[in-house]
């Protein structure tokens, strides 16, 4: 999938916001954050996973999403919101 | 005019969730704990531990674990061993194994959902939350009665048992439960008091004397120096000792006698403070305790709590006692009763509890009767007498 692909996605791009703000937290919790069923953010969470940016951990039934960290993609991720919020706060 | 200064250096020293570097009289049953769990320092996957902690309210269960849950994780991060100590307070957790499972998976996933799964199912996950992080556990189960209390055999044998079920692998979890008596476990079954009592550290009252070392320790931690006087030690270590050797008490006890000096701009912690301090936690004199006293048990007690008004002393002897009594029957002008009819008087008083005596030894002067008030302040003590005389027309 190409960059603009990914990012162009309204939702994916809050997904990886609640992962580099929490660290990780279960699909159920993804989507009761962001508003959305759990297909869709089943769905969003694929996608990222796809692209090696994000990974999961399962706990019997319960399934953990963090950012990859062993991928340079989710570095970036993490460093392009960290820059974009640190940018914010000096606007405010 | 300069301004008043606080008589603490660091009040969070008295806090009830400090922990303390040093655990006067406790250093016996801390080696011990040591002594049970020195296989995590040297071979930590090869077995696993129980531990039971049993002892009174303020006999320092709960900080003795965590004095040696903080130096057992310290010594085992020096060697590369990755140890963590969790503390649990079952009551807390209303007893639930669900809940107190769920606090120890989230130490390590702090965000791990909290619906959707059964205990069994989170006990398995539990162990395997351990051997993804590598990690050996001493987990904590303070106030442990009340997991028995609400789970009963089941969920005790399942936590204890959990190791068994993993022949050849590394032992992960050891378990230290605390609790104020055996009783507590009485109404486990057989065999799943059996896997718990293999090692029992009990902790005994406090004394006097150890009282004393307790909190002259905090003393020295918490406020500055020379602003808590002896007598006033003494007499916090009396009313703990009174309390059941409750050290936890005394600490309370202190912290709130040092605001009431702060509050009063006293710039030294006096034993009224400390009267102070007990008269608003315990309901200490009751009118009728001195409603139900006769005309000279009233005068021998204004006489009393004078003189500890006056003195600052945390006890004065029976024959100080007699002499202020006797001040006091000139202000009123009758004639003092004998010696005998006192020592009466003072049996009166210690049953109402309105003071405490105790027979002291010191030679070369053979035996002589101590008074303590405790409970009273005595600024308020007096004030009470003498509103109860003037009504009675005296």
């Amino acid at each position: 999938m190409n960059v603009e692909e990914v990012f162009s996605s309204k939702l994916r791009m809050r997904i990886l916001k609640v992962l580099a703000q929490v660290g990780e937290v279960n699909v159920s919790e993804i989507a009761r954050r962001l508003g959305v069923n759990y297909q869709s953010a089943s769905k969003h969470l694929q996608v990222l996973e796809d692209e090696d940016i994000i990974q999961h951990k399962m706990f019997g039934r319960i399934r953990l999403y963090r950012l990859n960290e062993h991928s340079a993609k989710a570095k970036a991720v993490q460093n392009l919101i960290e820059v974009w919020k640190q940018a914010q706060r000096k606007n405010c | 005019m300069k301004p008043y200064q606080s008589v603490f250096r660091d009040e969070t020293k008295l806090d009830i969730n400090y922990v303390p570097y040093q655990l006067p009289h406790r250093d016996r049953e801390l080696r011990l704990l040591n002594e049970f769990f020195s296989f995590a320092l040297q071979s930590p996957d090869k077995m696993a531990q129980r531990v039971m902690i049993t002892g009174d309210v303020g006999t320092g269960k709960t900080v003795l674990s965590q004095r040696f849950g903080a130096d057992i994780t310290r010594e085992a991060s020096k060697r590369g061993i990755n140890l963590r100590y969790v503390h649990v307070n079952c009551r807390e957790y209303r007893g639930s194994l669900f809940l107190i499972l769920q606090h120890a998976v989230s130490v390590f996933h702090p965000n791990f959902p909290r619906r959707g799964y059964s205990a069994e199912e989170l006990l398995r996950i539990l162990v395997q939350v351990f051997d993804e992080e590598n990690v050996y556990v001493i987990l904590t189960l303070d106030e442990f009665g009340s997991l028995v209390e609400k789970e009963g055999s089941e969920a005790v044998y399942k936590l204890t048992r959990l190791q068994e079920t993993r022949q050849n692998k590394p032992q992960r979890l050891s378990l230290i439960c605390v609790l104020r008596n055996l009783k507590e476990i009485e109404r486990l079954d057989a065999s799943t008091r059996s896997t718990l009592q293999t090692n029992i550290i009990s902790l005994g009252k406090y004394s006097r004397q150890q009282l004393i070392d307790i909190l002259n320790d905090r003393v020295s931690l918490a406020f500055k120096l020379s602003t808590v006087t002896e007598d006033t030690v003494s007499l916090t270590a009396e009313l703990a000792f009174s309390e059941n050797g409750n050290a936890r008490f005394g600490i309370e006890l202190l912290w709130r006698a040092g605001k009431y000096a702060d509050a009063d701009e006293l710039g030294t912690v006096l034993p009224e403070c400390v009267r102070k301090a007990v008269s608003s936690i315990v309901p200490a004199m009751r009118k009728t305790d001195l409603a139900s006293l006769n005309f000279h048990e009233e005068l021998f007690t204004l006489g009393i709590a004078r003189l500890f008004k006056e003195s600052q002393k945390s006890q004065v002897s029976l024959a100080e006692a007699e002499q202020a009594y006797a001040v006091v029957c000139e202000e009123f002008n009758v004639q003092p009763h004998s010696h005998t009819q006192l020592w009466k008087y003072l049996q009166t008083l210690s049953t109402a509890g309105i003071i405490d005596t105790e027979v002291s030894t010191v030679p070369p002067r053979g035996r002589s009767t101590l008074i303590c008030l405790p409970r009273i302040p005595a600024r308020e003590l007096e004030r009470e007498l003498c509103g109860l005389l003037e009504k009675q027309g005296a």
